[in-house]
């Protein structure tokens, strides 16, 4: 094999695992958009289908409510798309006795109880099938009567052919397959919205963090520029510090902060979702490794000519540090937009006021609990304004992840 | 900067008196602090921990406050230093007091509410956002006048448009009201911040400086810690602060109502608290062979042919732990090495590897709460996805080979056996981009040489990957390893939506996190609860110390 | 340029804190205006009572039901002439009880709200609640009688005391019972006789009710003939039904060990081992509303979810089981009084008001709940709502002695419930056999009794 085909085979393969993990790692976002869009009965159909469809109905005269269509086998063993108009008739499946008196599986027929009568007039006759009597009906069978029992008793719709009244079938509903087209529903967005006061949910939680996000931008940037460049007694040990806090798990703080914002009066108002967050040790971190990278002898000449450190931090570190910046902006926003341990906590999940859309997803799903596609639709909008930041910002934001971290 | 002989005698003498009113102002205010500490203890009805910090803190700058005045009496430049500290604390103090008496933060949820009304507060943040972008556009390219000139117009009107929709003028015309309403506290703290911001400006001045010979590394200095402040504020407060609370609330009986007793290590024995019984037969009933009063069956053991009864005494925190290191044991391998794989394969320079990557990393930025509802749905054993594509499987693989397999019907989240597994395996999902972006990083940062050179020694691909790759990735490896480890033994968020904050299937989902949350804001066993947070605490710290040690041993050479 | 931008980013910032400084709309949920002490004469005057402003909170199953509430606590409102706000909560996968504990906690719970059943005990034992008592008897008309007397019981038991009927934390709400939901499109398919019609001629057994469950389950692998929800409800009607139960009579030990819960227990076991029903710990109601389960076991609540399916429907009340009664519950919460309301008279006004038959009726007519007071009146006018063929079978259900949902007076109900549930959650799911529960469980539950 040549040098060329290998390579070529090698990136067929590439393109192959990675097209199949990119699959992976987009269906379910796939099966949540399009089952927002579906009916809460179309989400429960098996085998489970990605498209929102909808049975088609067709309007037939004499009959004042538009009918479902259903594929039936009609009696030449073609398949055809016939209306529904009467449900529940109650049939029996008969069979004829053969000649040892058990019923004869192989040769039954469906009939309305309708249609048959007890044999034997005044006097019902019956025989004994298995160890018990049942009574025997007359069936009329091509044109002539034959003596048959009930081997089950069942329901069964009537269909007719839209195209030809005349044609009629009997068939099972539940089993049919119904004639579907593919359809839309985002108006489930709207219900959505109404149902829960997620429009407030929306609010609160963009306010929450744009708010997170500039605080944090401001405390980092002050912060990480004292680390990186200013010489103060106790700056190293206080750093050593700050990077231990990253070991911390958050649940340790959790029950001191609650009764933190128990004493303050911020349980369920939105400052105990904000300031607790607006120090962070991570993007004091980030931003102390990227002003660690800006030449020392810029920021020196800029003294000698009096400029004040602010201004030497407003007008050199923060104009050269926009990735830096936007990595902690999208980290921040992520982290604050998606929390949901602490708003849990300090939050009660039914006032709407301090309500945020993890929250409201929470309620939302017991609300909802029989309609995925409404739960589904909450997710979309707690998901897709963060993915759309994200895209916007991955430029920067993917590329610094690491920065960080790996130096570390 | 003026130097300090041209300086006018009538300004030296102007100094002097300035540094005279600071030294009479600390002197009055270490008496008012003095007074103010005492004040809170005796007003306090009961000495909590709050009381006497407060009462401490006052006394801590009633001290700096003195000490101060005997050094600006002796021009030592650390009375500077530490008439500018008391001052600038005592003036956050006001002004966060300030802000707190007027309602400033509360006032935030009345902000939403404005905002709620509609588009008016969208267009605002996407002015806000607009403006960063903006921001930071500019520096790379060059914006045409008349392009900029129109953002500027927009966004001016943007701003004006903002600030009439979203309540600005109203809630500005009603501050003075509240000043009116709220009786003398607010003018009490506004009259506190101006003279201490004229305290603070007094000395900071270059004179003030001068006189009390400051040299501008002590400048410096000061800037360090006001640079700091804000940052440091937030670590005290809401970090420090706390860290500290909760070990002293994990040595109570806290319920956060009304009873707190100190309880010593009562609440770390209960949970360590375990038996261990010989069995008379592997079946023998535990109330035979245990305190049943006191302990609940954990699980049996047979050792030697010997079966013994491991019983605790809080079995829910035994659950908890083992699921949480299973879940740990489990989900980082699996959120890690396919990673790795798929870094590799997005590190080959073909084409339409940033699409991909980016496609990746999508999960990850989604919420938590939001993925775990899709998967929910997705694992419902009934209509849900992944049954069906096991079923599909399952019957294409028995058509094609004519075998008889047959189909499993896990029932995923409902079925106690599988539904930790099935929590993992979405966690994993979830963190899989974000780690392969990391190795990504990692491999990008790899000289192309390295490869050239084990090529030309005639290593193959493979060995490449074991002798170039993994070692030169090892500290990659151990950033991944260790962020995703802390993230897994912290899991909360799936196992409350799965499990509706039971643990349930039984308590197959029962993560350490998910039991404290239990015991702490269902149970209302606080102190308990904090016990747990610092086990935990000691179980994540342990592992990343593991961690690094092994890589330290493994790879000695990276020196981290 | 650059500090244009700065400056109208600036703007916009300070803009955005200055404002929140203040609260340009009279925020719905601001603390009341200290007011003056409420006297009962104030009441009457409405420029006094104007002051009166009061919260309020239950818990909707739905977004129609929280319209409701929040229409009757306008009229409510208006007929004693006091300022009422109300709250929904959360929803029952948000933790509603927990949220309110957490409140109360922080002091900012509201003044009046609701709790279930289960929970009183814990309310009671940390003192969070108010003895209305006093304020019960001043009022005319009121009678601890006008109630179901099961929940009465609790609601007047004095744990000091141990002795019921002294005081008053609460009234309740509503009240609530399982039925089966029938599937009658898939009973007539699978040609199974009639629950309802069995149920008339006292037909309506375990036995009878398995038959069913079996002819059904026989129409497909994905038809299954009866569905239940996995907590503490569904499995102990079958322990009930036996004539057994959680509790011992006095509700102070455990009785899952006795001979009858196990038989009970054990009933629901071969439902799951014979694949009858839904598997345990997969929820029920979705497979049912799409039409693939014959019976759904499920409380009142249910009603108005299921009422907008697209086959026919119906209920029937439980079976009966081996101890001749279907062992059904008596599921009810109440509301209560903040201990540290501000107007504990104006709130017992609003508990009185919100139990009164024209409000509950209103409530009823959702059809999530079945009204707390009893009396043919009362009945008569529940029995007209969805589904009126058959409304029937939730009367049936509370008179044929009902196990009330109980708080534990002498112990903690959510560790007893943790510590069973999990249990039975292995026996109904096959991991652990019935025999083998019996031995060890009142070992671990009973544990809740000696806190």
């Amino acid at each position: 094999m040549s040098y060329r085909a290998t390579r070529i085979i090698r990136a067929v393969l590439i393109y192959v695992i990675l097209t199949l993990f990119a699959a992976i790692m987009l269906f379910p976002f796939l099966v949540m958009l399009f089952t927002s869009l579906k009916t809460a009965s179309d989400t429960f159909s098996y085998p489970p289908r990605l498209l929102p469809t909808e049975q088609v109905t067709v309007e037939l005269p004499g009959f004042d409510r538009p009918l479902p269509l259903y594929y039936i086998v009609v009696e030449s063993g073609e398949t055809k798309p016939m209306a529904l108009v009467e449900e529940n008739i109650r049939v029996g499946i008969f069979a004829p006795l053969d000649a040892a008196g058990r019923p004869d599986v192989n040769n039954t027929v469906i009939r309305r109880f309708g249609e048959v009568k007890v044999a034997g007039g005044a006097t019902p006759k019956e025989v004994v099938v298995g160890g018990q009597a049942v009574p025997v009906y007359e069936v009329e069978v091509n044109g002539a009567i034959a003596e048959m029992v009930v081997l089950t008793r069942t329901v069964f719709g009537r269909f007719i052919n839209p195209a030809n009244p005349n044609e009629t079938a009997m068939a099972n509903v539940r089993l049919s397959q119904p004639v579907t087209r593919v359809t839309a529903h985002p108006e489930n967005y709207a219900a959505v919205v109404n149902l829960l006061g997620f429009d407030r949910a929306l609010t609160n939680t963009a306010m929450i963090t744009i708010l997170t996000v500039i605080g944090q931008i401001v405390t980092s940037v002050l912060g990480g520029y004292a680390f990186a460049r200013l010489k103060f007694p106790g700056r190293d040990q206080l750093f050593l510090l700050y990077l231990g806090t990253v070991m911390v798990p958050f649940v340790v703080l959790i029950i001191p902060l609650y009764q933190l914002m128990v004493v303050i009066g911020w349980v369920n108002a939105m400052p105990a979702l904000i300031l607790p967050w607006l120090y962070t040790a991570y993007g004091t971190f980030l931003m102390r490794q990227f002003f660690i990278t800006i030449p020392k002898e810029i920021e020196e000449a800029a003294l000698i000519d009096g400029a004040s450190r602010w201004s030497i931090l407003m007008r050199i570190f923060i104009p050269a540090s926009a990735p830096a910046l936007a990595t902690l902006a999208t980290f921040t926003f992520l982290y604050a937009w998606n929390s949901f341990f602490w708003p849990l906590v300090v939050v009660n999940t039914g006032n709407t006021r301090a309500q945020v859309l993890t929250l409201a997803l929470n309620v939302l799903r017991g609300r909802a609990s029989d309609s995925p596609n409404l739960i589904l639709a909450g997710a979309a909008i707690a998901i897709i304004p963060p993915t759309i930041v994200f895209i916007l910002a991955q430029r920067y934001y993917v590329e610094s992840v690491t920065s960080s971290g790996v130096k570390g | 900067m003026i130097s300090a002989t041209t300086a006018l005698p009538s300004g030296r003498r102007r100094d002097r008196a300035a540094l005279t009113v600071l030294t009479v102002w600390h002197a009055a205010l270490c008496v008012l602090l003095m007074a103010g500490a005492l004040a809170t203890l005796a007003s306090a009805s009961a000495l909590d921990l709050l009381t006497i910090a407060l009462a401490v803190v006052q006394a801590l700058l009633a001290l700096g406050s003195a000490t101060a005045a005997a050094l600006i009496l002796r021009r030592n430049h650390l009375g500077r230093t530490l008439s500018l500290v008391v001052n600038y604390v005592l003036f956050l103090a006001c002004l966060i007091g300030l802000a707190h008496v007027l309602g400033l933060f509360m006032g935030l949820d009345d902000l939403a509410d404005y905002m709620a009304r509609g588009v008016p507060f969208l267009m605002g943040a996407l002015f806000i956002v607009g403006y960063f972008v903006a921001a930071t556009e500019l520096r790379e390219r060059p914006v045409p006048v008349a392009r900029r000139t129109l953002g500027q117009v927009l966004m001016t009107i943007g701003a004006i448009g903002f600030a009439l929709t979203a309540g600005v003028v109203p809630a500005l015309a009603s501050i003075p009201g509240k000043y009116v309403s709220s009786g003398l506290l607010p003018l009490a703290l506004t009259a506190g911040a101006v003279v201490l911001g004229y305290m603070l400006w007094s000395m900071w001045r270059g004179e003030s400086a001068r006189a009390m010979g400051a040299k501008n590394i002590h400048s410096e200095r000061l800037n360090g810690w006001l640079f700091l402040s804000p940052n440091l504020l937030g670590f005290t407060l809401f970090f420090a602060g706390p860290l500290l609370f909760s070990l002293y609330v994990s040595f109570t009986n806290w319920d956060s109502f009304n009873k707190r007793d100190w309880v010593g290590l009562d609440n770390y024995r209960r949970m360590f608290n375990l038996t261990v019984q010989p069995l008379a037969a592997p079946d023998q009933p535990a109330n035979q062979a245990m305190d049943v009063q006191v302990y609940d069956e954990l699980f049996r053991v047979n050792l030697l042919g010997q079966s013994y009864l491991i019983g605790a005494e809080d079995k829910r925190f035994w659950i908890s732990l083992r699921n949480t290191l299973v879940f740990g044991l489990l989900a980082v391998p699996l959120a890690v090495v396919p990673a790795l794989l798929l870094a590799t394969l997005l590190n080959s320079r073909l084409p339409g590897m940033r699409i991909y990557r980016t496609l990746y990393f999508i999960p990850s930025v989604a919420a938590v709460v939001g993925v775990a509802l899709i998967w929910q749905w997705m694992y419902n054993s009934q209509v849900g996805w992944i049954n069906y594509f096991i079923t599909s499987a399952v019957n294409l693989i028995n058509s094609v080979f004519g075998t008889n397999i047959k189909d499993p019907q896990i029932r995923w989240l409902a079925d106690s056996d599988y539904a930790l597994l099935s929590v993992v395996i979405m966690s994993a999902w979830q963190w899989l981009g974000f780690n392969t972006v990391l190795f990504l990083a990692g491999l990008q940062t790899i000289p192309r040489e390295l490869y050239e050179a084990a090529t030309v020694d005639g290593a193959n691909p493979r060995q490449q990957f074991f002798n170039v790759t993994l070692p030169m990735l090892a500290p990659t490896t151990l950033y991944v390893l260790i962020t995703t480890t802390i993230q897994a033994l912290q899991v909360f968020d799936q196992v409350f939506i799965v499990s509706n904050g039971t643990g349930g299937p039984g308590t197959s989902t029962l993560t350490m996190t998910l039991n404290l949350y239990q015991n702490g804001f269902q149970s209302f066993r606080q102190g308990y609860a904090s016990a747990l947070a610092w086990v935990l605490f000691v179980v994540i710290f342990a592992f990343t110390l593991f961690q690094f040690r092994r890589q330290r041993r493994a790879s000695g050479a990276y020196d981290l | 340029m650059k500090t244009t931008y700065r400056l109208i980013g600036l703007m916009a910032v300070a803009g955005l804190t200055l404002s929140a400084c203040a609260a340009p709309v009279a925020p719905p949920a601001q603390p009341a205006q200290p007011a003056q002490p409420t006297q009962p004469a104030a009441t009457e005057a409405p420029a006094a009572a104007a002051e009166i402003s009061l919260r309020w909170r239950t818990r909707p199953d739905n977004k129609e039901e929280a319209d409701v509430y929040a229409s009757i606590s306008d009229e409510v409102a208006q007929k004693l002439g006091i300022k009422l706000t109300y709250e929904p909560g959360g929803s029952e996968t948000a933790s509603y009880q927990d949220v309110l504990r957490t409140e109360l906690a922080a002091g900012t719970a509201p003044d009046v709200f609701w709790i279930p059943g289960t929970d009183i005990a814990d309310f009671v034992q940390r003192g969070l609640l108010l003895d209305l008592r006093p304020y019960a008897n001043a009022t005319e008309g009121y009678s601890d009688s006008n109630y179901y007397p099961e929940p009465m019981f609790h609601l007047t038991y004095n744990p000091a005391t141990g002795k019921t009927g002294e005081v008053l934390w609460g009234l309740p709400r509503d009240v609530s019972t399982f039925v089966l939901y029938l599937n009658l499109d898939l009973i007539n398919e699978a040609g199974a006789p009639d629950p309802r019609e069995l149920a008339k001629e006292g037909k309506w057994d375990w036995a009878a009710f398995k038959e069913v469950a079996e002819k059904v389950n026989a129409l497909g692998s994905d038809i299954k003939g009866y569905g239940m929800n996995a907590w503490w409800g569904p499995f102990g009607a079958f322990m009930n039904a036996a004539g057994g139960g959680f509790f011992n009579a006095e509700r102070n030990a455990c009785n899952l060990n006795s001979k009858e819960s196990l038989e009970g227990l054990a009933f629901a076991r071969s439902l799951y081992d014979a694949g009858v029903a839904v598997p345990y710990g997969e929820d029920s109601e979705p497979p049912f509303r799409a039409g693939k389960v014959g019976m759904f076991q499920n409380g009142r609540w249910a009603t108005p979810g299921i009422s907008t399916v697209t086959f026919n429907w119906d209920v029937v009340e439980l079976p009966k089981g081996p101890s001749g009664h279907m062992g059904n519950w008596l599921f009810w919460g109440a509301y209560v009084v903040n201990k540290n309301t501000k107007h504990p008279e104006a709130a017992w006004k609003v508990v009185d008001a919100l139990t009164q038959p024209d409000i509950q009726a209103k409530v009823a007519a959702r059809g999530t709940n079945i009204p707390s007071r009893v009396g043919e009146a009362v009945f008569a006018e529940f029995l007209k709502i969805m589904p009126e063929k058959n409304n029937q079978a939730f009367l049936n259900g509370l008179a044929d002695k009902p196990t009330a949902e109980g708080p534990l007076w002498t112990g903690s109900w959510p560790d007893f419930d943790k510590a069973m549930s999990a249990k039975v959650s292995d026996v109904l799911t096959g991991k652990l056999s019935v025999e083998d529960f019996g031995k060890t469980i009142c070992d671990e539950a009973g544990k809740a009794f000696n806190k």
